[in-house]
């Protein structure tokens, strides 16, 4: 099986989105992560359901995680609003940036291979210079599984 | 021998004052090319307190990151921050003066890289909630933490380069620096209204926040805060008692990270988390090229000529060292400049006779490098780091903002402490 055959559409944001909006779409349908594209709609990152959660903690608690339980419910509760106007370019953790894409013809280790050394829970498929879809990891071990 | 030793190190600082190449590959790079050509030899490198690696400097900076490593996971700098940040019942310029107090103190005992990566977070959660701009805060205790880390021997990286060079005691420092430490900061405190006019403007409303803080909540592992906290008063004393049981500061800090490693049980990549290996090659390979200047008479030429313009006069060599030290550490990074100095230095403490005290070129030294640190943007390693932290929440520091303060703060710094050596080795010494 190669990657084009497991690949499946899947909600895909770009760099400009809005990052509430961001945060609202992995929420509402519960996804693993989202793949963000650049606005040339080439795969430009991927972002784990837990880097989302990420956007809602200031940067001053994610350089110092003591200062997280100085914090008192009422202000902790309205963490979401600091987002704002943000980007998700704005609010994208550098490290995240550097997730390869695969190619159409590549097989299912090269795939679980990339993904597990960059723990990434999905891995953009490109087919002829395009975006072709997305293998999400339980897609992946849904297809290695059946045979 | 001599023109490739100066060729290299010339070439090496203009690469390390353009922050182009990582600086540590080029102190590497340079170290290597003198050890290659023989200009150095494996003795010299190795073994040699004159031209060598100053081993001493190297595992005291090695131990006090492994104790901060271990004390930063204990939240108690967090805690004493909210702290003073209640104390200051919300007022915007007690909080900024009260912060800075904290940061001083904190640099004197601990590197001012730790104390800055400490204290910003916390003044930005304080700013968030009293919704005024972080950015006078920030950097009021950047300068704050180059003075007060001039105070003692193990607050700053030029002093430690000093101590282990002239061969000076934590004590020393106490009873040397510390006093025009403590000038400077009262004197810094006292311009903080003037210099950030316009930055305490605050909702009464906001002020109630501030207070709803739970600085205790700060404190993750109360057992780890008080083994870390005898460790540290273990430390600190054997570093004042020095003349007592006789051991060195690099042994004392090994001793304390070890004691310490022991009796936490935290893993390794947390007391190891804060060892910056880069700053430890960095000074292995600035040593190496000192060395070659040291070896091949350079230094000891530099010297000379030094000792003629100033015509053998102590104060006038003493304020020139001042003079010189602050604005070159202001430009360029005031570790290499330190290690350049030091054997220049150590000659003309040698060579000229008309000194009142015998350590007042180190002193001068000290205090060019230390408060020189304050001049730019980039004059200490402290400040670009702050800049880093407020880049990232969304509150940058611009180069001017940041040295329009800077400067003001090092002219009179520099003056005070011009003052003070002239009025205590000079007239009443």
């Amino acid at each position: 099986m190669h990657a084009e055959d497991m690949a499946e559409d899947f909600p895909v944001i770009t760099v400009d989105t809005n990052a509430l909006e961001a945060a609202r779409i992995l929420a509402e349908h519960r996804l693993p992560g989202i793949l963000v594209t650049d606005t040339d709609g080439r795969p430009y990152a991927v972002l784990p359901a837990s880097q989302v959660v990420r956007f809602i903690v200031p940067t001053y608690v994610q350089d110092d995680p003591s200062l997280a339980g100085v914090i008192n419910e009422s202000w902790a509760d309205k963490a979401a609003e600091k987002l704002g106007d943000k980007k998700v370019h704005d609010v994208l953790p550098e490290h995240l940036t550097d997730v390869p894409p695969v190619n159409a013809d590549d097989t299912i280790i090269e795939v679980a291979a990339l993904m597990a050394r960059l723990r990434s829970p999905l891995i953009a498929v490109m087919k002829d210079h395009k975006l072709h879809g997305v293998i999400t990891a339980s897609r992946l071990l849904d297809a290695a599984l059946r045979r | 021998m001599a023109v490739i030793a100066i060729s290299v190190f010339v070439v090496a600082y203009v690469l390390i004052a353009s922050d182009r190449i990582n600086k540590t590959l080029v102190a590497l790079c340079g170290g290597a090319i003198v050890l290659a050509l023989g200009i150095v030899e494996a003795d010299d490198a190795f073994y040699s307190h004159e031209t060598g690696i100053d081993w001493n400097v190297i595992f005291l900076l090695f131990g006090m990151m492994i104790i901060v490593g271990v004390l930063r996971q204990t939240g108690v700098f967090e805690y004493v921050a909210i702290w003073a940040a209640k104390r200051a019942n919300g007022s915007p310029l007690r909080i900024m003066m009260l912060l800075v107090l904290v940061t001083a103190i904190a640099s004197a005992l601990l590197d001012n890289v730790t104390t800055v990566l400490l204290i910003a977070p916390v003044t930005l959660l304080v700013c968030d909630r009293l919704a005024i701009n972080p950015v006078p805060f920030l950097i009021a205790e950047v300068l704050a933490s180059n003075i007060g880390g001039a105070s003692t021997l193990v607050g700053d990286p030029p002093n430690i380069i000093i101590a282990s060079r002239a061969g000076l005691t934590f004590n020393d420092f106490l009873v040397h620096m510390t006093p025009i430490v403590l000038i400077v900061m009262v004197a810094f405190i006292a311009m903080l209204p003037f210099i950030f006019r316009g930055s305490f403007d605050v909702d009464p409303e906001r002020v109630a926040d501030v207070m709803t803080l739970n600085e205790r909540e700060a404190i993750r592992d109360p057992r780890l805060l008080i083994k870390c906290g005898a460790v540290l008063i273990a430390v600190f004393a054997a570093f004042i008692l020095h003349s007592v049981v006789h051991i060195e500061p690099s042994i004392v800090a090994l001793l304390g990270a070890g004691l310490l490693i022991l009796i936490s049980r935290l893993e390794q990549r947390d007391y190891l988390a804060s060892v910056e290996w880069e700053t430890l090659l960095f000074f292995v390979g600035l040593f190496v090229m000192v060395g070659a200047l040291v070896k091949t008479g350079v230094v000891d030429q530099l010297a000379r000529s030094a000792t003629e313009f100033t015509n053998g006069n102590g104060l006038l060599t003493t304020m020139l060292i001042l003079g010189i030290s602050a604005p070159v550490s202001g430009v360029i990074d005031n570790i290499p400049f330190t290690a350049t100095m030091t054997p220049i230095v150590s000659e003309l403490s040698a060579s000229i006779s008309d000194l009142s005290h015998p350590h007042v070129l180190w002193w001068a030294l000290a205090l060019g490098a230390d408060f020189g640190g304050n001049l730019t943007a980039v004059g200490a390693s402290a400040n670009v780091v702050m800049l880093g932290i407020a880049r990232r929440a969304d509150n940058p520091i611009s180069f001017w903002e940041f040295t329009r303060k800077g400067l003001l703060i090092t002219v009179v710094s520099i003056a005070l402490s011009a003052l003070y050596l002239w009025l205590r080795y000079f007239v009443f010494g």
